[in-house]
């Protein structure tokens, strides 16, 4: 019995864990960023470039982590980790649905942050701002959960 | 501005249509990576997964707001109870879900 992706699982893993890299750095500055619009600054150019890099970013390793899904379902989660570690297995789920979350904030923030204006009243430099930084406070939380899964056990590996 | 609050209407639509699939146990897509097979089903058991239909609810159910918003010409509330209302529900969402680990270790 061959899983979906199963032969290709270690190279699709190492794109996300990238991928994922590459997310915590793009929400991050687009949060930072956000900050510093809400403050008044003029970075409506960071908004911009972090704004597409963020979605693109999150949109890819959420991608790549849905196709590695069924292969750390059968030959990590149940083969495993349900019976050695459950409460590892709570962590994982808690990390799929921050992820989920994470996504439609960092999306939201994204396209709102683009559509910035500099003269833009406080109150939607704020809103921007206070989306940005709950998407990538759910990004980190769900990036160093998942760095702790594949510690204990990476898909992939027997 | 539009887009701001067609994204947080969009983000209290996912939240909400995150959540509920899974805790009501609605029919949603569910994938068997063992048999291979995709079923629209309410019982999910076993390794076959629910994650990807609950996924897919709540991505239709947050376009579908952002875009009744964004067509809308009805007079809109202000942004500040809009990003309290959309944090809130993702609050609440974390709040389900950290419970149901702690419940869990």
């Amino acid at each position: 019995m061959t899983v979906l992706f199963e032969r290709s699982a270690r190279a699709l893993l190492l794109v996300h864990a990238v991928l994922g890299f590459t997310a915590v750095f793009a929400v991050t500055h687009h949060a930072v960023s956000a900050l510093l619009a809400a403050r008044g600054r003029p970075v409506q150019r960071q908004l911009q470039c972090f704004g597409w890099m963020a979605p693109a970013s999150i949109v890819a390793q959420a991608l790549f982590g849905l196709a590695l899904y069924p292969v750390y379902r059968v030959r990590v989660r149940f083969a495993d980790l349900e019976r050695t570690a459950p409460a590892v297995v709570q962590l994982f789920d808690l990390k799929e649905h921050l992820s989920a979350l994470a996504l439609a904030l960092v999306i939201a923030a994204s396209v709102a942050g683009r559509a910035l204006q500099a003269d833009a009243p406080v109150a939607e430099a704020r809103s921007v701002a206070a989306l940005s930084w709950c998407g990538a406070a759910l990004v980190w939380a769900a990036a160093l959960i998942g760095l702790y899964v594949t510690a204990r056990h990476p898909v992939g590996a027997p | 501005m539009r887009e701001l609050r067609a994204a947080l209407w969009g983000v209290s639509a996912f939240s909400l249509g995150y959540l509920l699939p899974g805790t009501l146990r609605l029919p949603t897509l569910a994938y068997d990576p063992v048999a291979r097979t995709l079923r629209f089903t309410a019982g999910v058991s076993g390794v076959a997964m629910r994650y990807y239909g609950d996924l897919l609810w709540a991505c239709a159910a947050g376009l579908c707001a952002a875009a009744l918003v964004w067509t809308s010409r009805r007079p809109t509330r202000p942004v500040a109870v809009l990003t309290g209302a959309a944090l809130s529900l993702v609050a609440l969402d974390v709040a389900f879900y950290l419970s149901r680990l702690l419940a869990g270790v």
